[in-house]
């Protein structure tokens, strides 16, 4: 019951998601939608660890699957972090170059 | 005729040039602009295929190494070049035209700016030199940005100079990346890095060079907009004008393809080049597709759905075989035209309505069932729907991966392209299908009939590409086969 008690709740936080302003079926459906698409696609993803290594994978993807399920609703937490905050914009760029540059410059036995 | 070559730049260079200096003739510009962009699809269609050496500097036999050098600006256009030149200039002829109809008075700077643009992207698409690629580049992003100034769009401002400032740290960046090769190798001739790296004249494990690898592929998440730029990139497509946003995604996809390509020859030897490539596709298709699910503004949906797509492209060229980089090269010519479709029409009804919220919207399909119809078709082709191109290309994208042993890819291809479905029936059910609300006032407010004609051009492309595909696949194919 607790699932589906979490479950439920994500529908009522999507209210705060489409704040000012009506909230259709349509957009909750939407969002319901994006919600599990991000979940089966991430999970997705790390299967494709297991040309690294297949325990790492199946490791991993149980792992993601159980933080995902467990943290729902992840769209209002993942659109809070991709709105047009320029602070926010800059911070995921330099983390990006960042974890580029590490990894390639001192990764040269893994390439 | 490899005198045209050249012209495929300067035409639309000179033509925003004298725009420019000669904007308050008002008629005058209309009509040489209107003349000049209907010369841009022409020129790379009436060229031969070959090269060009700026200054005339044919390249230097070195008879020690016995490699070939190439002193000057190289440019180098073959049937890929063609096709993607042509079809921006085709766009850009449908872009002016709707815009000159749109207004009496025309703005010589944002002509200006429309036509630097697609001179800088073709500069870039033809170039063999990674300087000369650069400096355009940074044309582009100010092209960019000054177009979305230029819209009359709440916030317009606000995100060109938030996409302004984001790009003086990548720009720079995939500047310094350039200047690593540069120290390594002596040359920024693509050609000539390409045959230091391939005959192991450069130390292709050395930390410069890997570090060069990831700067210059920073610069390219950049003008890409893959992630962590997508949100930006999405945002400046939604604050621009309808028209305007067309060109611009259009200008995104050639510099994305144009930049890996010179990438891929130079660092195709490491693995991890493709394993990055392949990385931030699918975060780009995951993150935009699910934000798009969410978006209530249309023009923001299109925006994250055109990110979600350029996924696709970088997907076929991180898998590395000939098949996969024809299928994301295919894909790139399809969002092309399917993504500007979209904008265009799109921007239509907001023409129609002034409102760009979905909640606000519905029953369009009575008053608008042309432009209704074509978007229809134009979502379901994005979407990947048969016969439409979008099929053909993300088809293909799903076997390239397959035979590549990534069925995982496979099944993420699928689903984004179900998750588009999804967009596209959800808004298209609230803006066309459903009971129009009492406080939406549609009476009397017509298209344009240049947006029309517009959509229909692009239309037809789309149609007859999934109907035809091999018409462009072949040729590309065997571009590919050349780099490979």
């Amino acid at each position: 019951m607790k699932l589906y008690d979490q479950i439920f709740d994500v529908v009522k936080q999507f209210k705060k998601l489409f704040s000012p302003g009506p909230v259709t079926n349509a957009d909750v459906s939407g969002s319901i939608t994006a919600e599990i698409f991000l979940i089966v696609s991430l999970v997705l993803s790390a299967i494709l660890l297991r040309h690294v290594n297949v325990l790492l994978a199946g490791l991993v993807t149980f792992i993601l699957a159980i933080v995902l399920i467990s943290n729902i609703p992840l769209i209002p937490k993942f659109k809070i972090e991709q709105e047009d905050s320029l602070e926010k914009m800059i911070f995921y760029a330099v983390v990006t170059l960042s974890i580029i540059v590490v990894f390639m410059y001192w990764g040269g036995n893994l390439v | 005729m490899n005198e045209l070559i050249p012209l495929m730049v300067i035409v639309p260079l000179i033509a925003a040039l004298l725009i420019s200096a000669f904007s308050k003739f008002n008629k005058v510009t209309k009509i040489f602009a209107f003349v000049v962009a209907i010369c841009l699809p022409l020129i790379p269609l009436l060229s031969n295929y070959g090269l060009h050496y700026f200054g005339g500097y044919e390249p230097i036999l070195d008879n020690v190494t016995s490699f070939v050098y190439h002193p000057a600006i190289t440019y180098s256009f073959t049937f890929l070049q063609q096709i993607f030149i042509a079809m921006i200039g085709l766009l850009t002829f449908l872009v002016i035209f709707v815009y000159l109809t749109k207004y009496k008075e025309v703005s010589g700077p944002y002509l200006f700016l429309l036509f630097l643009g697609t001179a800088a992207v073709t500069a870039m698409l033809l170039t063999d030199d990674i300087f000369h690629m650069f400096v355009f580049f940074e044309i582009l992003a100010l092209a960019q940005v000054g177009i979305v100034a230029a819209s009359s769009i709440d916030y317009s401002y606000e995100m060109a100079l938030k996409y302004m400032i984001l790009g003086s740290i990548g720009s720079p960046i995939m500047l310094l990346g350039i200047g690593f090769l540069l120290a390594l190798t002596g040359s920024v001739n693509v050609t000539d890095i390409a045959t230091a790296v391939h005959n192991g004249l450069v130390d292709a494990t050395s930390p410069v060079f890997l570090t060069s690898l990831g700067l210059i592929f920073f610069g390219w998440l950049y003008a890409s907009g893959l992630p962590p730029f997508h949100t930006i990139k999405s945002g400046i497509y939604s604050k621009a004008e309808p028209h305007g946003a067309a060109l611009l995604q259009s200008f995104t996809v050639i510099s994305m393809i144009s930049i890996v390509l010179i990438m891929h020859r130079i660092y195709s030897t490491l693995p991890i080049f493709e394993v990055l490539i392949v990385f931030f596709s699918i975060l780009a298709m995951i993150l935009g597709v699910s934000m798009a699910l969410t978006q209530t503004d249309f023009r923001r949906m299109i925006g994250f759905l055109a990110v979600g797509e350029l996924g696709f492209i970088g997907l076929g060229i991180g898998l590395g075989t000939n098949y996969a980089i024809t299928a994301g090269l295919f894909q790139a010519l399809n969002e092309i035209i399917i993504t500007a479709l979209l904008f265009i029409g799109f921007g239509a009804i907001v023409n129609a309505t002034n409102e760009v919220d979905t909640r606000k919207l519905g029953g369009l399909l009575a008053y608008h069932p042309k432009v209704s119809l074509m978007l229809l078709i134009a979502g379901l082709a994005m979407a990947g729907v048969p016969p439409l191109s979008g099929f053909q290309s993300k088809l293909m994208l799903v076997q390239a991966s397959l035979n590549c042993g990534f069925p995982e890819i496979s099944i993420l291809a699928i689903m984004v392209s179900i998750a588009t479905f999804v967009v596209f029936v959800k808004t298209f059910y609230v803006m066309f299908l459903r009971p129009k609300p009492k406080e939406l006032e549609v009476e009397g407010k017509e298209v344009p009939r240049a947006m029309i004609f517009a959509m229909g051009i692009l239309l037809i492309l789309v149609i007859g590409l999934g109907l035809f595909p091999d018409v462009v696949v072949n040729g590309i194919s065997s571009f590919v086969g050349g780099i490979l």
